[in-house]
């Protein structure tokens, strides 16, 4: 029984391809378009996952203000970094660090990469692991040590792509025309501490070496602080504040001569962003499905309007209402469910070509699929009810007298 | 059995209006008492907006009657308006044969006869078996696999009357069914109808023909909405 009505409703689609090819189209269009941006959507989120994912969500960064009207004087010191560990709640590891540009040749090759100068436990709160050699100890600190741990990125440029990492510790490197020698190589991080500054394309020396010998007056001072975990963010962030006015005696009058963030919430903010843009995308999708809706529905008033006849026919050898309605019904979701298989497909198509063009990165994700095609045999059905509906009510003697 | 079980249908009195969006009121059949016995092939004959097919729908339950009384086979169905049980009778009780043959163009003559068995929910195996069977008696086996466009009237016209009597209905409904027919085929249908008739079929066939008419045994002439003879005499030179 359901199966003749299901082939009676196929055989009037097929008899009309033209239009059931048009009506369709505007569902083709919508479902594609949704497969698509859901693509964009979870590439661009991955993207950012990928950037960030060696970031710890519990940092928080100290560092100077720029030098501003009064405040030039901005003095933060390697000991805050103690005070900020001895003082606030909830801290679980505070160290200093400088950073500046250096330019560094090994042999012929040579680049210009950030240098942190750093103290023996930066590579732990940064989350950085070693690939061979060793760290930077409190010895190197403390005797000016002219060594370097180097990142992955470095020595990519410097030493080729596929080096041996062993190898590279013990070569040495020449620094504004210092000799350093490689004790350590680092595992390629992916990650950034602050946008552009890359763990990767970096070298790391001791604290000491770095601020005096190398960096001099270029020298920029941060602190990072680890919290024990991110809900201590927002009220470690204020007692930093307090603790560091107190240490570098300002009055109540004077601006403070830090700033801080934390990573985490860019991370937050970049994921919302494309979040958003998600969201936009997917909504102005879903506004293409549902104005396909509407094609559905004036298509379907078309064609109940033109087999009228037809329905008083059935009605006179003994359809019932819900034996029109059903083929109705099926008629528009068979169109939907239709334009959204041939949407799908073209999507799985258009994914694999747009990831071709450069800084496109679309990841075909079977959640799309599935949100689509059940969004279009919805629709089918929802437009489809009411023509439906009302070919099923029609008066059969009406009906019949109709041409 | 009793005398109301005889009847295929009695009417008593029944009124049937139409009203028109400004309220007004027009009066299509006004009074009708109608009895036709089982078996029994009857012809309604009067003249154009006489009423002849509104009374028609009205026994094949295609519209409801405004008051009054109709009993089918003895049971009075004048009050139901409940879609599933007036389908249920137009599909097993009745079978129409009309005048513009109103078979489904992009179905075979097999499947359009087979169509009302579809709605009666019968197996497929079923179905075919008695649609080759109609379709076989009524001499147009050969065109099973025909669209109706392919057929000629004669020929549409007989997969119509095999359509209606695919439940095997009791009653038989016919507006006019020679009516797009030449007379060789309009004939033919009507000797059609004759041997349905004494297979004890209930015709009621409206028609505007005597040539036609006096195939029935019985014609009811009607004018203005009401019956003016139960027995209507042709003039004998028809």
């Amino acid at each position: 029984m359901y199966w003749e009505i299901f082939k009676m409703a196929g055989e009037a689609l097929i008899s009309n391809k033209i239009r059931s090819f048009l009506s369709i189209l505007g569902i083709v269009i919508g479902v594609s378009t949704v497969i698509v941006v859901v693509g964009i959507g979870t590439g661009s989120k991955k993207q950012i996952e990928d950037q960030y994912k060696n970031l710890s969500a519990t940092q928080v960064m100290v560092m100077k203000t720029m030098g501003r009207g009064a405040i030039t004087t901005s003095k933060l010191e390697v000991t805050d970094a103690d005070i900020i560990r001895q003082q606030v709640a909830h801290v679980s590891d505070a160290t200093a660090f400088v950073t500046g540009d250096s330019a560094v040749s090994y042999g012929k090759e040579s680049s210009s990469f950030s240098l942190f100068g750093a103290r023996y436990n930066f590579f732990d709160i940064t989350n950085l692991d070693l690939l061979a050699g060793r760290l930077l100890t409190e010895e190197d600190d403390i005797g000016r040590a002219k060594v370097a741990v180097v990142g992955s990125g470095l020595v990519e440029t410097l030493f080729g792509e596929d080096f041996d990492a062993t190898k590279v510790v013990g070569e040495t490197l020449t620094l504004d025309g210092k000799k350093v020698d490689i004790v350590g190589v680092l595992k390629e991080n992916g990650g950034s501490a602050m946008g552009r500054m890359s763990y990767d394309d970096a070298l790391y020396m001791p604290y000491t070496t770095a601020e005096k010998t190398m960096l001099g007056g270029n020298a920029q001072m941060m602190i990072v602080v680890l919290m024990d975990s991110v809900n201590y963010i927002e009220s470690g962030m204020d007692e930093i504040t307090t603790v560091l006015r107190a240490e570098h005696k300002l009055k109540l009058t004077q601006e403070d001569d830090f700033r801080m963030f934390d990573p985490g919430s860019m991370v937050g903010a970049a994921q919302d962003s494309a979040n958003t843009m998600s969201l936009l995308l997917v909504s102005i999708a879903t506004i293409v499905l549902i104005v396909s809706g509407v094609g559905i529905m004036n298509v379907m008033f078309v064609t109940v309007a033109e087999r009228t006849k037809e329905i008083g026919i059935a009605k006179a050898i003994g359809a019932k209402q819900e034996d029109i309605l059903s083929q109705f019904l099926l008629e528009s979701i068979i169109l939907s469910i239709g334009g959204g298989l041939i949407g799908v497909g073209i999507g799985q198509i258009v994914i694999p070509i747009l990831n071709q063009f450069d800084g496109w990165y679309v990841v075909s994700s079977f959640s799309g699929v599935i949100l689509s095609f059940t969004f279009s045999a919805l629709v089918g059905l929802f437009f489809g009810f009411y023509p439906a509906f009302k070919a099923s009510r029609l008066d059969p003697v009406d009906a019949l007298r109709s041409e | 059995m009793s005398e109301t079980e005889a009847l295929a249908i009695k009417m008593k009195d029944v009124h049937k209006s139409y009203y028109l969006a400004n309220g007004e009121e027009i009066k299509v059949l006004c009074g009708i008492d109608l009895e036709i016995k089982r078996g029994e092939f009857v012809a309604l004959m009067g003249e154009s907006g006489g009423g002849k097919t509104t009374l028609l729908n009205i026994i094949g339950c295609l519209h409801p009657l405004t008051s009054g009384e109709y009993f089918l086979e003895g049971e009075n169905i004048g009050e139901v308006r409940d879609d599933y049980t007036l389908a249920f009778i137009r599909n097993k009780k009745m079978g129409f044969v009309f005048q513009q043959f109103n078979l489904f163009s992009r179905l075979s003559a097999l499947s359009n006869v087979a169509l009302p068995s579809v709605y009666a929910g019968v197996s497929k195996e079923e179905r075919q078996k008695r649609a080759l069977e109609l379709l076989h008696t009524l001499d147009i086996l050969d065109r099973k696999n025909y669209k109706p466009t392919e057929l000629s009237g004669g020929q549409q016209q007989r997969v119509a009357i095999a359509r209606s009597l695919m439940n095997d209905p009791e009653i038989l409904l016919a507006d006019e069914p020679t009516g797009a027919l030449d007379s060789k085929n309009g004939l033919e249908v009507m000797e059609i109808f004759k041997d349905l008739a004494k297979k004890n079929k209930t015709i009621i066939m409206v028609t505007h023909t005597a040539e036609v008419a006096k195939f029935a045994d019985r014609i009811i002439y009607m004018r203005d909405g009401k019956i003016l003879d139960n027995n209507y005499i042709l003039r004998s030179d028809y």
